[in-house]
């Protein structure tokens, strides 16, 4: 359709309703028309047959032999009928623009023919005993005319009411779509870091969801950015303190005139520079991890998690914590061994990092449908609320003593991922403490 | 001069205290935002080093609660935050100075010191009383434009009395502008280097107000 191309709505709208007032017009008027037609003809036909009823009625008493008799125009619109009165052959009585030729060969009835060009609708009467015959004539054309001027009475005040329609109809669209340039100015104007809700209050209703869907996709990109703000914010301050440190230890140890104290202040240097390393290697891991797959491989579980234990055994028995690990002798997965190796590792170090001193560190693998690892402690765990936003990169538990990165748990989130691993993280029944549940999707064939 | 450094990072904040007292700072240093507040409201410090991502409270409701409390103690804000409506924000709500890590550890003391100095309503470093000159920078003492040799202790006492001249110092104001916590101080120690002053400058120039305290009187000789 040709509206449809129309781009603004306010087109759309005038070009629709001007399109349907013109055709219903049009068709009212062509009824109309039809109607008039018909009405007209039935009507003229009745004058033609009462005026040839007269004319016999008057001739048959007013017999003038002698006298061929010419009528006179008495109306204007006289030249458009015609009235011929023969007695036999001979013509008696005429209107002056009547031929002298009978008008019609019929003795009684209506007929439309062509005489010299012009057409005429024809009414013949047949007078009786005196052989009087009537015919009286009326041109089409005349009621032709009536028609067209019916025609153009109707037509007429549409071509004129036409722009007067095609105004108000833009003034109504344009007061009905008020709310809709409104609101266009209204984001029009908004600062691009504005991204509240729009007013919800008084728009119409059809204006609701959309204003709804705006609302709602506003609050996802300021989610968005938020999130991402606060990324940058922590990636900040992690990656900055470190270094901060170690200038500041560097330069304690340049200025320092004490044996002592300048060699503590290069310690400092180095476990400062150890941190860094530490929270580099973590993030290149997790932007290695961004775009990881899994090969497709399987690995054993049970020996995995032995020897990663085993690695990290040193640093649970620095800090006297008890480190078990219950599996069976085989468990195999499918995985990659080498990251679910750093999935371990990292759960491990966590436990350790802030099981605290003395805790009871407990491993457990599961085989079965869905095999899984567990990793429990008996230490202080964490709130609920704290278990959700773990995970977050750089998210820390607050007052911890701790110099993690929060880079562990995005790197574990992240092996889970693309392996399709489930993770559970709450409450030790056992031990008390932080609870984290690793679960392989089910086997496929039991 | 005594300053508190709150910051939660070990190795970053044990830097700090030591480059801190190696310009001749006295340092306390709380490893989070709960313990700098009730520091900074229960203890007599020059200036305070506060970062904002401090465990407990947050450095900037820190800073909110200590200005609300309309303390005016100056504070120097350094963080990770290097984002511009961080800083702006951080100014806004009443930090005297932002400082983005990592930082210079002699940028660090110039600044605190600068903070200090304008606080005491100073406009250059130098600190003059008649023909004494104390530079804190370079932590020197001149009188007569003979350069004057103090320890330590004389010399950051010298420093709170010039910076404070025409007041009068208790000896409990004097001790904790000079001693960190935990320091022993005997109940003398005061007495002890007033009196080492006297002799290495001129007796007159430190007024012992009887059952008060100390003070250097100004210039024009109004105490």
């Amino acid at each position: 359709m040709a509206w449809e191309r129309l781009r603004s709505l306010q087109g759309r709208l005038i070009a629709l309703l001007l399109t349907v007032v013109t055709g219903l017009w049009l068709a009212a008027a062509a009824l109309t028309w039809v109607d008039a037609r018909r009405e007209l003809g039935e009507l003229l036909d009745s004058h033609l047959a009462q005026a040839a009823a007269l004319l016999v009625a008057q001739q048959v008493r007013e017999i003038d032999e002698d006298a061929l008799a010419d009528a006179p125009n008495l109306f204007r619109y006289a030249t458009h009928v015609a009235f011929q009165v023969w007695n036999g052959d001979q013509l008696m009585l005429h209107s002056a623009n009547a031929p002298h030729t009978p008008l019609s060969q019929r003795e009684r009835g209506f007929e439309t023919r062509t005489i010299d060009g012009v057409q005429w609708r024809i009414f013949a009467a047949h007078g009786g005993a005196q052989n009087l015959q009537v015919y009286v004539g009326e041109r089409i054309e005349a009621r032709d005319d009536i028609l067209a001027t019916i025609s153009r009475n109707l037509l007429v005040p549409l071509t004129l009411v036409l722009p007067l329609l095609a105004l108000g109809t833009w003034w109504a669209v344009r007061a009905a779509t008020h709310p809709l340039r409104r609101l266009s100015a209204l984001l029009v104007a908004r600062s691009p870091s504005a991204l509240g809700p729009l007013p919800v209050e008084n728009a119409p209703s059809e204006m609701e969801p959309l204003l709804a869907a705006l609302n709602g996709l506003f609050e996802r990109v300021a989610n968005l950015l938020e999130a991402e703000r606060r990324f940058t914010a922590d990636a900040a301050h992690e990656l900055r303190t470190p270094i901060a440190a170690i200038r500041i230890q560097a330069q304690v140890a340049l200025g320092s005139a004490q044996k002592e104290e300048r060699t503590g202040a290069l310690r400092a240097t180095i476990a400062g520079c150890d941190r860094a390393s530490h929270l580099v290697d973590q993030l290149l891991q997790l932007a290695r991890l961004e775009n990881a797959s899994v090969p497709p491989g399987t690995v054993d579980l049970a020996t995995l998690a032995r020897d990663c234990i085993a690695a990290l055994s040193p640093a649970a028995l620095a800090r006297t914590q008890a480190v078990e690990l219950v599996a069976p002798p085989q468990c195999v997965v499918a995985a990659d061994g080498a990251l679910l190796g750093i999935l371990i590792r990292n759960l491990g170090d966590n436990a350790i990092r802030y099981g605290g001193a003395g805790a009871r560190i407990c491993f457990t693998v599961a085989d079965g449908v869905q095999p899984e690892l567990r990793v429990e402690d008996s230490g202080p765990g964490l709130l609920p609320a704290e278990r959700a936003r773990l995970g977050e990169r750089f998210f820390r538990v607050l007052g911890s003593e701790e110099t993690g990165s929060g880079l562990g748990w995005s790197i574990v989130r992240r092996i889970a991922r693309v392996h399709e691993l489930t993770i559970e993280v709450g409450e030790s029944a056992r031990l008390g403490g932080l609870a984290v549940c690793v679960r392989w999707p089910a086997r496929k064939q039991a | 001069m005594r300053v508190l450094l709150a910051e939660d990072d070990p190795l970053l904040g044990d830097g700090l205290r030591s480059a801190l007292r190696q310009q001749g700072f006295v340092v306390d240093w709380v490893r989070d935002g709960a313990a700098a507040e009730h520091e900074i409201a229960t203890q007599a410090y020059e200036a305070v080093v506060l970062d904002l991502g401090l465990p407990m409270r947050d450095g900037m409701d820190v800073l909110r609660t200590v200005r609300a409390q309309e303390n005016p103690i100056p504070v120097l804000v350094l963080t990770a935050r290097d984002a511009v409506p961080d800083r702006i924000l951080g100014l806004e709500t009443g930090a005297d100075d932002y400082v983005i890590k990592p930082v210079d550890m002699y940028e660090l003391g110039a600044r605190l010191r600068a903070l200090v100095r304008r606080t005491h309503g100073k406009t250059s470093d130098t600190l003059q009383l008649r023909q004494l000159v104390l530079t804190p920078s370079t932590r020197e003492v001149r009188l007569e434009n003979q350069a004057v040799v103090l320890s330590t202790r004389e010399f950051d006492l010298l420093h709170t009395l010039m910076l404070n001249a025409g007041r009068v110092l208790s000896r409990e104001q004097l001790e904790q502008s000079l001693y960190s916590w935990g320091q022993e101080v005997e109940s003398n120690t005061i007495e002890f280097h007033i009196h080492k002053l006297r002799r290495k400058l001129r007796p007159e120039m430190i007024v012992t107000v009887r059952g008060v305290g100390y003070t250097m009187p100004r210039d024009d000789g109004v105490p």
